[in-house]
């Protein structure tokens, strides 16, 4: 008998999917946005507004002020993140986060139920 | 009757449970697309940092923070206007005499004049304009003689200068008149 014989048998590709992680209902709303291509869309929405008010201005200054006191070449892209995240999500204008989750929420009730 | 109060209540517990689901997705989607934007920004200033390119921002900073305090000053009424004193306020804040007071050397007859100076003394040295007087150099000489009426056997004569001049001078009919006694360049 040859050894190859004895090998387990090859995994069926329907056993796969089964042993997979069930999607959370977030994924599948996520996989949604995305296809559809409005995760893009508000995306975009999200940047465009957050220029006009002059956020993005405040944080490109509070990464410029970071960047001299600490010094041009030791400043890494985490620092920058761990600097902005607390003070970005903090700063976002009441009418802009509205607006955004108004549209998401309208996607929400288009797509998923 | 009871089965529909129950079916009632469950729907509205649905409702409820569905608009908080609602909410907090929304919220969760939101905080997905803050962040990816905070990252883009951070990408973006790291860069500028790691770069150096804030060198040249900084620089434009305060080019116009010095125009804007150039512009203030301008503005100000307090500040001598060109029709009060003699001293002319412009939008660097630098003053400037109302007469330019540079001294150079007049390329045609080699004086020293003063820049502010120089165009009247031009009209002199040259030969134009009102009562100048006459210069006898080569060159106005040679300029008189290709513009005067008199004869061609003298244009290159330096001492008929002053016969064909003071033809001219002396009220001989010519166009021009009073003006072109010292041989104008130009026609009116």
């Amino acid at each position: 008998m040859r050894g190859s014989i004895n090998r387990p048998p090859t995994p069926d590709a329907e056993d796969d999917q089964i042993q997979e992680k069930q999607l959370t209902f977030q994924e599948i709303i996520d996989i949604k946005l995305i296809e559809s291509g409005e995760k893009e869309r508000l995306k975009e929405l999200l940047r465009e507004r957050l220029i006009e008010c002059g956020w993005r201005d405040e944080m490109k200054a509070l990464c410029r002020a970071f960047a001299q006191k600490k010094g041009r070449d030791n400043v890494t892209l985490d620092d920058l993140v761990q600097l902005l995240t607390p003070k970005g999500r903090a700063s976002v204008p009441d009418s802009v986060k509205a607006e955004l989750l108004q549209r998401i929420r309208s996607f929400l009730a288009s797509a998923a139920i | 009757m009871l089965s529909f109060w129950h079916n009632f209540v469950d729907t509205i517990f649905v409702l409820i449970a569905s608009k908080g689901l609602s909410l907090q997705l929304s919220s969760h989607f939101f905080g997905d697309l803050l962040d990816s934007i905070i990252v883009d920004v951070a990408s973006e200033c790291h860069r500028i940092a790691r770069l150096g390119l804030d060198r040249n921002l900084e620089e434009e900073e305060e080019e116009m923070r010095l125009s804007a305090q150039a512009r203030l000053r301008v503005a100000d009424p307090s500040n001598s206007s060109e029709a009060n004193g003699k001293y002319i306020v412009d939008i660097f804040g630098q003053n400037h005499p109302s007469v330019a007071s540079e001294i150079f050397e007049c390329m045609n007859c080699g004086r020293s004049v003063m820049a502010g100076k120089f165009a009247p003394h031009l009209e002199k040295c040259m030969g134009k304009g009102r009562k100048a007087r006459l210069k006898v150099t080569r060159s106005s000489t040679a300029a008189q003689n290709r513009n005067s009426r008199g004869s061609p056997a003298s244009a290159y004569s330096p001492y008929s200068n002053s016969t064909s001049s003071n033809r001219l001078s002396n009220g001989t009919s010519s166009v021009a008149g009073e003006e072109y006694s010292n041989g104008a360049f130009e026609d009116p």
